[in-house]
């Protein structure tokens, strides 16, 4: 239900901007679902909470899914998705930290997951037992410095640390198979010394038993959700171009009678 | 204010007349001072002379290893939750290297995080280019939310650091290398941050110097003092926010400001200077610093000698100045 909505918010983001990255936001929908209204301990009307939990979009050009979301979760007014991409917005293409709920600046790639192993750390250091999430994208994560963290979630043993990735299989100029191949993924991560999980990030069963599981002592948790670009509306499914587009009346129409029906 | 919990004389000690140790004796304080100050290394533990703070403050010092992006990035995140991280670097990697990461998670998300960078310059002279940092204050100083500073010498490397403990937002400390640096504050002086010293007085012309180049300021002024010319020596170790005003007092009362830095003619103190006096109050100016090119192999005096950074390369570019009416 609420993935639902994130989906449709998501589409009003984006003709409110005229255009956006629909393909990516819509795939981490169910994850982001599960996140806001199953997993986190969170309070959105006080979103400074420092007890709270703490999710960091490193895939920050999904922002509009995380928007829609904490619009549904009540930390930012409704009325903000209808001001993606406006002038003196809080709410662009990438999270930025002075909206309530955004807990860093993301959208250059490869940064969130060592923004998050901070943030654990610190959680640690101030006997806080908050956990940290972070979703990165597939591609997201050809960037070397995810690597780099990813050596220091384990190398810290951070159990109280969830890595996503959203694993839709698609990036901006192709399939992330003919970019930059990726494979064997589940196993990149364990040998890291993750414990590494793999679902279908459509199935929200899988995601929030994922997402509840308890942690395994002393390590990181990787969850490699399997997904779908651009997941609910057919004509924007498993295209590249859909990563980026424009959106016009006329298709955000066609869009919504789809996640409508 | 409570006592120091390190005494002056046992860091001035172990601080050797390096701005690098000093910083590492400074966080020996602040972590008496700070309980949330946690310390981050990246494989540079010895650079800044740490080990004191690690054997007392165990549970607050992280080894993030050889990974600057993952440093800067840990110590943002850190900083999220109220943590005080300081990261102790190697200039040339950490300004260059992880610039995105400075930019964007503690410049633009405005992060308290303070970087102690240090080898700047040409102080890893036999390292060779791939080591010296001569563009790094052009690069920091360009980020908005960011304080620069380039003390010039142990005690007030030391001064400074404490210093950042009250600044809200992310700090670039420019530290030396091995090279002593000659004291140029009278011991225990304050640091003002934003403020700069005027080291000598003088209404002939001004020099503006930062770092290892305010001694050779200094050494400047009182060679052309014996030829009769009183050139007022500021040093400006907060590089932004920049002391508008001294810099435009030295412009009304002086002659003409000669700038002395350890670092790229494009950019830097130099930069900043002229950027300021060409719409405030245009001036002679002569830049003293290391040319368009990439320095070359060698000891750090002696490329210093080479590229100009002297005190005699200083009094050749003031002379220049009062001889030009």
């Amino acid at each position: 239900m609420e993935a639902r909505q994130i989906r449709r918010n998501v589409w009003r983001a984006l003709r409110a901007g005229g255009s956006g990255h629909m393909g990516g936001s819509c795939s981490a929908a169910d994850v982001l679902a599960a996140l806001y209204f199953h997993r986190m301990r969170i309070r959105p009307n006080e979103p400074e909470w420092p007890q709270r939990d703490r999710f960091v979009l490193s895939k920050g050009h999904a922002n509009a899914a995380l928007g829609a979301a904490l619009a549904q979760a009540g930390f930012i007014e409704d009325a903000v998705l209808d001001r993606f991409y406006h002038l003196e917005s809080p709410f662009g293409m990438h999270p930025d930290i002075k909206m309530d709920g955004i807990e860093m600046c993301t959208g250059a790639l490869g940064h969130g997951l060592a923004v998050a192993i901070g943030m654990a750390l610190g959680a640690r250091m101030q006997n806080q037992d908050f956990h940290t999430f972070v979703m990165m994208g597939d591609g997201e994560i050809q960037e070397g410095s995810v690597w780099e963290a990813a050596l220091a979630g384990a190398h810290f043993r951070l159990d109280n640390l969830t890595a996503i990735i959203d694993y839709n299989k698609i990036q901006q100029s192709a399939s992330v198979q003919e970019v930059m191949s990726l494979e064997p993924l589940a196993e990149k991560w364990r040998a890291f010394g993750w414990h590494t999980i793999e679902i279908d990030g459509h199935n929200m069963a899988q995601v929030v038993d994922a997402l509840e599981a308890a942690p395994q002592p002393h390590k990181p948790t990787a969850l490699i959700a399997h997904t779908v670009k651009g997941k609910g509306v057919s004509f924007a499914e498993g295209s590249y171009l859909w990563h980026n587009n424009m959106v016009t009346e006329e298709v955000y129409q066609r869009a919504m009678a789809e996640l409508n029906a | 204010m409570n006592a120091p919990a390190v005494s002056s004389a046992a860091w001035r000690d172990r601080a050797a007349n390096q701005t690098r140790l000093a910083f590492g004796q400074a966080l020996l304080e602040i972590g008496a001072r700070e309980t949330r100050a946690v310390v981050l290394s990246a494989d540079t533990q010895d650079l800044v002379g740490i080990r004191g703070f690690i054997e007392r403050y165990r549970e607050r010092f992280v080894e993030v290893g050889i990974a600057e992006q993952n440093a800067i990035g840990i110590a943002a995140g850190m900083a999220t939750t109220g943590m005080r991280p300081y990261v102790c670097a190697y200039a040339p990697f950490i300004a260059a290297r992880s610039m995105e990461q400075v930019r964007n998670d503690i410049a633009y998300a405005r992060q308290r995080v303070v970087i102690g960078a240090a080898a700047s310059g040409i102080s890893l002279g036999v390292a060779g280019g791939t080591h010296h940092a001569l563009e790094d204050l052009a690069l920091m100083r360009s980020l908005p939310n960011m304080t620069v500073i380039c003390p010039a010498d142990a005690d007030e490397t030391y001064q400074a650091t404490l210093a950042t403990l009250d600044i809200d937002g992310p700090v670039y400390l420019r530290l030396g290398g091995r090279m002593e640096d000659t004291p140029v504050n009278d011991a225990g002086a304050p640091f003002r941050l934003g403020r700069a010293s005027q080291l000598r007085a003088g209404n002939d012309l001004a020099i503006i110097a930062c770092g290892a180049l305010v001694d050779a300021a200094l050494r400047a002024a009182d060679s052309l003092r014996q030829e009769g010319i009183a050139a007022r020596v500021l040093n400006m170790h907060t590089i932004k926010p920049l002391d508008r005003d001294a810099i435009l007092a030295a412009a009304h009362e002086t002659r003409g400001i000669v700038t002395a830095e350890e670092h790229h003619l494009t950019g830097g103190l130099g930069g900043a200077v002229a950027e300021l006096i060409a719409i405030e109050k245009p001036t002679r100016m002569r830049m003293i610093g290391m040319p368009d090119e990439f320095a070359g192999i060698g000891p750090t005096g002696k490329l210093r000698a080479k590229y100009g950074m002297s005190a005699e390369a200083i009094v050749a570019a003031c002379r220049q100045l009062v001889s030009h009416r």
